[in-house]
């Protein structure tokens, strides 16, 4: 059987995962909230995207106009709503993005209705042929976008004074704040990240499978599994996690008896992830 | 995490235990108004919403219990209640027992089912529970989406086409929709004073003492293993109660309808409601079923039910953590505390 | 009596028990050192929360590292927390009762509950919320729930933290009464020397991990090791 196809089609979903989970995982390390409307703030980016196509709006500005609408969403859960919550646990505070997922299905919902639609790019049209397998030029942009953006987070918390901050943050907040890191600037700044990585993410899954609020709302599960495996802690091993599976979950497609059960791929491999994995991780769990 | 339990007001040790305390005693009496008054005034769309709403609150009472008391998030309860069901309409339609065996197999199996999600819980707390229930939540979907409810067919799916299907009988007493109400409201009623009573008694001080500190409650003789292992049990128990109520209520359930996003659902009401006193169930039960009908009935998108429960969820979150249930009772404490003033 | 034989507790690098061995036998002993000394730690070590890599610890007679720390429990250990552990949403009674139901026969979890509400003077304030108690109040049901179920040792960290001074001369009292009234030997940590002084004939004073001094509290006190050490006198 020829694997190959479905290698390189769960790359780009792969791609779309790791991108979401290193997403989530910056705004977890930095401020502690595991936010559960990852997806919906992709998705509400895709569906200003796939409106201003219909009115014949130019696709460049389409794509800045959704990831510009998924980072202002973002930001203002992030600076305006999220500080009510910050002095409770991080369940609640999790809990809290759960609310804002709600509101933004609902609001995706009466604006445009559930109907499954397509977002088509024109890179879909343009492929290169590799071992005899089509890959879209879209899939190597979510590829090469995954690796480019992790790897520019990683420089930016590596070699910036905002990295810094956030690593402050992340490692201890209070503590964080008696030495003089602006809380409030640095966790805003976590908040527009993750919304920058959300609207990208949300695009391109928009493309690969179907535009749909609550399917891309879902998104957030495959990138809390990718997460989980990189132990809610290493950024590269999130990524990796992701693409692995992205690719796991295309694998089991050609396979009769188990494909009907592929999209419980995330979830199983999440599970694994936290029962082998879990104890270790409690250090990253540290309520601040 | 202070709770504010508004049910423990008075002593819970008093030496005449044999006199059952009144917040146990409230439970039917409230139950059996609410029940008498949707069931003279209710017509048959109203009736349904409600019997769906009061199945729905057993499965909240069990978070209630995981949440409420003991600070843990479960994220597939839903899950739970589609188990219960699943149960319940495969031993239904295979052997046609009295409903109630049907549906105490559900509670059954449910709770079991329940037991085995919650033994991640006996080692992760907080955050990582409710990570891991929401996988647990994400895996039954895939699997009853591709199983679907048995609906009167052979083998260990009981899946039946065209002509074969059946619809699940409902208790020989209560065929009719009023009757069936009124069976629910029983059935929810006891599980709501089981829960009650756990909450007042051994368990529930085991369970303060827990959500306290782990070591607290070793230090206190508390077996923290079993008093968990014992609310995730339970917990499970009343979801799956609760799953074979509405399956009897249609006579067939829907796979599609058991989403992970439904138990995202579930535990947000549950909050809203409130976590801490036993009518925030109710309350909840009749947010998920009555204000969705309600809001049909007045041809407003269902679309901004969601929305509304997302904002009414942050608000509870932010400045009411006893949700409405927390709100009423702060107002019945401050009333009766006026009428006491000399 | 409790017998520690070169206990020893490590966590990564770090011993915080380091090789120790005493001898612990007065009905109110006091356990007195500088911060990070090991008074917790070896609380947490008979409470049974932290594992010694090496030592043994026999309680009259009875080796207590056999036991799992929830049979520890049930065979009378008993033991308060540095900061107060008391649940908000119970009343004094039913944070008595919590403990009671554990420890205690089904017979006798009343008396038990009542005897330990009338030593400690909080009969009062039986059917007061946890919430609404002041810090001496929490303190004492903290002490109370100690006195449930035939305690045969009752380990005390820091009990009369936050006191005033009359306060914590009426928990003294209390604490010394327990050993006749209940049968019970007590281990108290405390940072207040003159509460130790006037409350425990012996003293086991620890520094890093070792045993600094043991022995009767004014000879303990006195001890030129010690008053460098903790007192900081030279």
């Amino acid at each position: 059987m020829n694997f190959l196809p479905f290698i390189i089609s769960g790359l780009g979903i792969g791609a779309v995962y790791a991108l979401s989970g290193v997403g989530l995982l910056v705004l977890f390390r930095a401020t502690g909230v595991l936010n559960f409307a990852f997806g919906a703030i992709g998705a509400v980016g895709a569906h200003v995207a796939w409106q201003l196509m219909e009115w014949d709006y130019p696709l460049a500005l389409a794509i800045l106009a959704a990831v510009l609408v998924s980072t202002l969403v973002s930001f203002l859960y992030g600076r305006f709503l999220a500080p009510l919550l910050s002095y409770r646990d991080t369940v609640v505070r999790a809990v809290g993005t759960l609310a804002l997922a709600l509101f933004l299905i609902a609001l995706m919902g009466v604006v445009w209705g559930e109907l499954p639609r397509r977002l088509q790019f024109p890179t879909d049209q343009m492929y290169l042929t590799l071992f005899g397998v089509r890959l879209t030029f879209t899939r190597i942009i979510a590829l090469v976008l995954a690796i480019v953006v992790v790897g520019g987070i990683t420089v930016l918390l590596g070699t910036t004074r905002l990295g810094l901050d956030m690593r402050a943050l992340a490692n201890d907040r209070d503590l964080s704040a008696i030495l003089g890191v602006r809380i409030t600037r640095t966790e805003t700044a976590a908040w527009i990240i993750t919304g920058i990585f959300a609207g990208l993410g949300g695009l391109l899954l928009a493309d690969l499978v179907r535009l749909q609020g609550t399917f891309l709302t879902f998104l957030v599960i495959p990138a809390i599994a990718a997460a989980n495996v990189g132990q809610l802690r290493s950024l590269w091993v999130t990524a990796f996690a992701g693409l692995g599976i992205g690719v796991a979950e295309a694998l089991l497609t050609p396979i009769d008896w188990i494909s009907p059960y592929r999209s419980a791929t995330p979830f199983v491999i999440a599970l694994i992830a936290v029962m082998i994995l879990g104890s270790t991780a409690q250090a990253a769990l540290k309520d601040r | 995490m202070t709770a504010q339990n508004q049910t423990l007001t008075r002593p819970m040790a008093s030496p005449s235990a044999i006199r059952v305390p009144r917040e146990v005693l409230v439970i039917p009496v409230v139950m059996a108004v609410f029940t008498a008054a949707v069931a003279l005034l209710a017509n048959s769309f109203w009736l349904t919403a409600a019997t769906s709403a009061v199945a729905l609150s057993l499965s909240v009472t069990g978070l209630a219990i995981l949440y409420g008391q003991l600070g843990l998030v479960s994220l597939c309860q839903f899950a739970l209640v589609g188990v219960g069901g699943w149960v319940t309409l495969r031993i239904g339609h295979a052997w046609h027992p009295p409903f109630e065996v049907s549906m105490l197999s559900g509670g059954i199996v449910a709770a079991l089912v329940g037991l085995i999600f919650g033994i991640p819980a006996l080692r992760l707390r907080g955050l990582y529970l409710a990570l891991v229930t929401l996988m647990l939540a994400g895996g039954f979907q895939t699997i009853i989406g591709a199983w679907g409810f048995p609906d009167g067919g052979a083998g260990f799916l009981g899946r039946a086409d065209g002509a074969g299907r059946a619809m699940l009988s409902r208790p020989d007493l209560a065929q009719d929709s009023v009757p069936y109400f009124v069976y629910v409201s029983i059935v929810a009623t006891i599980g709501l004073v089981i829960s009650q009573w756990h909450k007042l008694a051994r368990p529930g001080r085991a369970w303060a003492l827990i959500r306290k500190g782990e070591h607290v409650a070793i230090a206190s003789g508390v077996n923290v293993l079993t008093y968990k292992a014992w609310a995730f049990a339970l917990s499970g128990f009343l979801a799956g109660i609760a799953g074979a109520l509405l399956a009897g209520n249609v006579g067939q359930l829907d796979g599609r309808a058991f989403t992970a996003f439904e138990s995202l659902n579930l535990f947000a009401l549950a909050v809203v409601g409130g976590v801490y006193n036993w009518y925030g169930a109710l309350i909840a039960g009749l947010l998920l079923r009555a204000v969705p009908a309600l809001l049909t009935d007045l041809g407003i998108d269902g679309y901004v039910t969601i929305g509304i429960f997302g904002v009414a969820l942050f608000q509870a979150l932010a400045t009411a953590p006893a949700g409405i249930a927390g709100q009423i009772s702060g107002l019945i404490a401050r009333l009766t505390r006026k009428g006491q003033k000399p | 009596m409790i017998a520690i034989e070169n206990l020893v507790v490590q966590f990564g690098g770090v011993r915080p028990i380091d090789n120790l061995t005493a001898t612990i036998s007065a009905p109110v002993s006091g356990l007195i050192g500088p911060n990070g000394a090991g008074k917790t730690t070896l609380l947490n070590v008979l409470s049974g929360f932290v594992s010694p890599v090496q030592g043994a610890v026999k309680v009259d007679g009875r080796d207590l590292l056999a036991l799992r720390p929830l049979d520890r429990v049930k065979s009378g250990l008993r033991r308060s927390f540095q900061t107060e552990q008391v649940v908000e949403d119970l009343t004094v009674a039913g944070n008595l009762y919590a403990i009671a139901d554990h420890v205690t026969g089904p017979g006798e979890r009343i008396e038990a509950v009542e005897a330990a509400l009338a030593f400690t003077g909080l009969r009062g304030a039986a059917d007061t919320l946890g919430k609404a108690l002041n810090l001496f109040q929490r303190r004492l049901v903290e002490l109370s729930k100690c006195l449930i179920g035939k305690p045969r040792l009752v380990l005390l960290d820091e009990p009369a933290a936050g006191l005033t001074d009359e306060e914590s001369a009426t928990l003294r009292e209390l604490i010394m009464r327990i050993p006749a009234e209940f049968g019970a030997q007590v281990l108290v940590i405390d940072h207040d020397v003159e509460l130790i002084r006037s409350m425990c004939v012996q003293t086991l004073v620890l520094d890093y991990g070792k045993m600094l001094a043991l022995g009767p509290t004014e000879e303990v006190l006195a001890s030129p090791d010690v008053r460098r050490a903790y007192l900081g006198e030279f």
